[in-house]
């Protein structure tokens, strides 16, 4: 939804060039196209213009331009993220922040990086590996996605379980306001003076700015690792050795769950070993020290049995490991051979309530005529159903945001939320109201006012509104334009 | 005095839940005595109090056990104590779910008591947990020695529930462990001083009890082998829970040998990755210049965090730094010569994997004069540059009137103001105590 008048569209194109140089700036609806979604399609807004600043300064100078216009902005990485937070959804400019990808320091003996946002944030691990260090939050898109992406939607991913999820390896934040004005909040030392605002910043859904530097934690690498494939022939056996591994008092890296439509879809595409009979399958990993990993992968195994798994087996080597977690790690681009479409669900319930919620997802999938695969972080209740459906069949598309709802609904119910870590954004704006009430969300609107008073940072997300402004009705799916050239999948 | 207003709060909280006059003294605050002071027994209760202390435009201070009342700027007039000794209940703990939900007034000791019983544990041990309140920890962002490991409020905070200036009730996060939905709400409450509301319930991520845990001391001829002993420590495949680094004068106030330096490392797990880690650090221990180890007492723990505090019957001043890591033993050894140049003993003590440094200046008859104080605090402060922060965590009101008690928090202070007075409009909420005057 173009905003400015075809008048302006020149003066701005020349002003925005001369801040981020002349193969900065990109206005030309062809290549504007390529912005118009993120991984959730279902969500599109065409932008005014994408600019690729190098700098914050740069950033700074192209917010300061946006509010002296009055034009709304909007932060973007690789465009992994799942919930349309980072469309343009009034229009305006979408600042990619691409360009700025540097690692700029590692302080090993302080254990922290200095990084840009644009750092896809495989890599980071990558320039630390070799000093045996890795950075610890990995959502299922780290081949792809962006540290500052992360930053703003607090990702998660399997290994989050243990190691907590980007806010607490967030230190420190050189950030953009959306006054242009740029600051520091929180630093390189592990406590903030004053208000934690670094941390109520990371998953503010660039709702509060942009971040152009980032202080992270980096890790060393576990002296051990151990990962382990259970295999049941049924659901509900899977999900009681989820809950009876962690009365165990056992607390591995990760603990997630893979149904058997998934188990399918996954060995159709890449053949990483798991039994295609299975009706569910736990992919466990423990890490730490080498001593004792025996004895807890033995309690590991013995509740997984006691629980019904049928097979209990463990990784024989690093190829064998790193085969099992391409098979999770890639499920979601597996459901392209199973069918035309599907959608990404993203809820979290207490794991106690595991075998209820998921037989509840089930029926309400089943009710929709529709079908569901399930690959998610069990140990931590973060469920990610899957709901596959063909888009060139009338009202489909319609049912799967109905069952979608619905399954919001019951995580609601149980007591859990509705999103684990992939954000509100666009896509679940209208659900907010199932976890928090008018008082709660005035609360969160004050303080988002503290940050970005005229609301042109990122406009139109997190919040319910009564009428959305990107185009709303039935939007029939078709690949995005990066996907059907094979450049970008979905995870 | 406040007759009307007195009435109103009887009214809401019943007549024997309000102090005043001379009942008030334990809740004086650098010689400024409240109000009031209320006990009420809901959160319905306190937005009530929260509302009449605005119609009165009376300050609302939230209290849970005074251990950190004294920390901030002084107060600038007497308002109404809400204290929450009343809202003691553990709501909801479902050990398969690995998490507590519980109200704000519980004390610490209360809670882990209580979790204990079902094989878990709040990995969070701030000093003083007898008296220190829920509520009270994750305002004043309180932690102890396991911070090494298990981090601080902001790592195990998932929900919270505070009533707010205009008298709301408001919930952020929720109570799973894993949650991004909305903003941030608990990181913003954790650590704010009561200045953007009072909390009255929280939830928080649990871990089961460990089968063994050992505190193990190393003792040290020079302060840099301690420091270089800590780095080695940490660049090794070990996993402590704890790494403190205490001066000669805490070392003795734990009852250790007064040697210049001593590491102090916990571990926990398995009995067999205990035994095996707590060999390791010996090893490494030696290769930095120690003799050995030591194994404390587990009594030894609580008197950890306090170590530095204890070193002096009532010390002249505390602060508390928060530096990189690797600075921990040099900010120890430049805070020592700066209190000595002025002819005072100084206490000191480290969470050094995480650069967490307090220091204690000891109040000497002759000699601790305010400015006298101020000015070592000022260096302290100093030593702490660049990239690190100071602030003054305890202090007599003649200090405090010498010096900033909050380092200076640059270009944020203009956000965290804006953040106050979007929150708080009317200044109601413990006004002015914390940084950047919010």
């Amino acid at each position: 939804m173009a905003t400015i008048s075809v008048d302006r569209k020149g003066a701005l194109r020349h002003e925005l060039e001369t801040i981020v140089g002349a193969g900065g700036v990109l206005s030309d609806p062809e290549e504007l196209l390529v912005y118009e979604s993120d991984g959730l399609t279902l969500f599109r807004a065409l932008a005014d213009f994408v600019v690729f600043p190098r700098s914050a300064e740069q950033v700074a100078a192209v917010v300061t331009l946006a509010n002296r216009e009055s034009i709304p902005f909007v932060a973007r990485g690789a465009g992994t993220g799942l919930s349309g937070g980072c469309l343009p959804a009034e229009g305006g400019l979408v600042i990619s922040l691409m360009r700025m990808n540097r690692v700029l320091e590692v302080d090993y003996d302080n254990q922290i990086a200095v990084v840009e946002p644009g750092l896809v944030n495989l890599h980071l691990s990558w320039a630390v590996g070799p000093r045996g260090y890795y950075y610890a939050p990995d959502p299922s898109s780290q081949q792809a996605c962006t540290i500052g992406g992360n930053i703003a939607n607090n990702s998660g991913g399997p290994h989050t379980l243990k190691y907590g999820v980007t806010v607490n390896h967030v230190l420190g934040l050189e950030v953009v306001l959306p006054d242009g004005e740029i600051v520091w909040l929180g630093g390189r030392t592990r406590d903030a003076l004053g208000y934690d605002i670094a941390g109520v910043f990371v998953g503010s859904e660039g709702t509060f700015g942009i971040a152009t530097k980032i202080v992270v934690r980096i890790m060393k690498k576990p002296q051990a690792v151990k990962t382990v494939l259970a295999v049941f022939d049924h659901v509900d056996g899977a999900s009681a050795a989820v809950s009876s591994i962690i009365a165990r008092g056992l607390v591995p890296a990760a603990v997630e769950m893979i149904d058997q439509l998934t188990i399918q879809a996954v060995e159709d595409a890449f053949g990483c070993g798991y039994p295609r009979d299975a009706a569910a399958a736990l992919l466990i990993e423990l890490d730490g020290l080498a001593v004792g990993m025996e004895s807890q992968a033995e309690r590991i195994v013995a509740a997984c049995r006691e629980a019904g798994a049928r097979e209990v087996r463990t990784a024989a080597d690093e190829a064998e490991r790193q085969l099992l977690w391409k098979g999770r790690k890639s499920a979601f681009g597996a459901y392209g051979r199973v069918s035309p479409a599907y959608m990404v669900m993203d809820g979290v319930i207490p794991r106690t309530k595991l075998p209820y919620v998921l037989t509840r997802v089930n029926e309400i999938v089943a009710a929709h005529g529709l079908r569901v695969g399930n690959v998610f972080h069990a140990g931590d209740g973060n469920l990610h159903p899957n709901i596959l459906y063909d888009p060139r069949k009338p009202g489909e598309e319609a049912r799967v945001v109905e069952a979608g709802a619905q399954i919001m609904k019951v995580c609601a119910e149980v007591g859990g939320s509705i999103s684990g870590e992939h954000g509100i954004g666009l896509e679940k704006a209208d659900f907010m109201p199932f976890i928090f009430s008018a008082a709660d969300l005035a609360f969160m609107q004050k303080l988002k006012a503290a940050f970005n008073p005229t609301g042109l940072c990122n406009p139109g997300k997190m919040f319910p509104t009564k009428k959305s402004c990107v185009e709303a009705g039935p939007v029939a799916y078709r690949p995005h334009a990066i996907e059907a050239q094979g450049l970008a999948q979905r995870f | 005095m406040s007759a009307p207003l007195l009435d109103k709060l009887r009214a809401i909280v019943g007549p024997h839940h309000v102090l005043s006059g001379v009942d008030l003294s334990p809740y004086v605050v650098d010689g400024v005595t409240p109000v009031a002071a209320v006990f009420p027994g809901s959160a319905d209760d306190i937005a009530a109090v929260m509302l009449a202390a605005a119609a009165a435009e009376l300050p609302l201070v939230p209290w849970g056990g005074g251990t950190a009342a004294a920390v901030g700027t002084p107060p600038a007039r007497g308002g109404v104590v809400v204290a929450l000794s009343r809202l003691r209940a553990i709501v909801e703990h479902e050990p398969g779910d690995l998490t507590v939900t519980a109200q704000a007034g519980v004390t610490v000791a209360e809670l882990q008591a209580s979790l204990r019983a079902r094989g878990q544990w709040l990995s969070l041990d701030p000093p003083d947990a007898e008296r220190a309140t829920l509520g009270g920890v994750l305002a004043a962002n309180a932690a102890g020695s396991r911070r090494h490991l298990y981090g601080t409020a902001r790592d195990l905070l998932i929900g919270v529930t505070a009533v707010t200036a205009d008298g709301s009730i408001i919930r952020g996060g929720g109570r799973v462990v894993k949650n991004v939905a909305g903003y941030d709400l608990p990181k913003l409450f954790i650590g704010s001083y009561g200045t953007l509301g009072v909390i009255v319930e929280a939830t928080l991520k649990l871990r089961p009890l460990p089968d063994a845990e050992r505190l193990v001391a190393v003792p040290f001829e020079r302060l840099k082998d301690a420091g270089a002993a800590t780095r080695g420590l940490l660049a090794s495949d070990l996993i402590p829970t704890a790494v403190d680094l205490l001066d000669a004068a805490a070392a003795a106030a734990m009852g250790l040998e007064a040697v210049p330096a001593t590491l102090v490392v916990g571990f926990d797990g398995l009995g067999e990755q205990v035994d095996w880690q707590v060999g390791e650090l010996d090893s490494i221990a030696r290769a930095f210049g120690a003799r050995g180890t030591v194994v404390l007492p587990p009594t030894a723990w609580s008197a950890l965090c306090r170590a530095a505090h204890a070193a002096f019957d009532t010390p002249a001043a505390v602060m508390t730094f928060s530096v990189l890591p690797a600075m921990v033993a040099d900010t120890i050894e430049q805070g020592t010569a700066a209190a000595r140049k002025h002819g005072l003993a100084s206490a000191w003590s480290a969470h050094a994997g995480v650069g967490v440094v307090t220091g204690a200046v000891r109040a000497d008859a002759d000699r601790s004069d305010p400015a006298l104080v101020a000015a070592i605090l000022t260096e302290w402060r100093a030593a702490a540059r660049p990239g690190g922060h100071a602030s003054v965590t305890w202090a007599p009101l003649a200090v405090k009137a010498l010096l900033p008690v909050w380092d200076d928090a640059g270009a944020a202070a203009r956000l965290m103001r804006a953040i106050k007075a979007q929150l708080d409009p009317r200044g109601l909420l413990n006004p002015g105590r914390f940084v950047g005057g919010v």
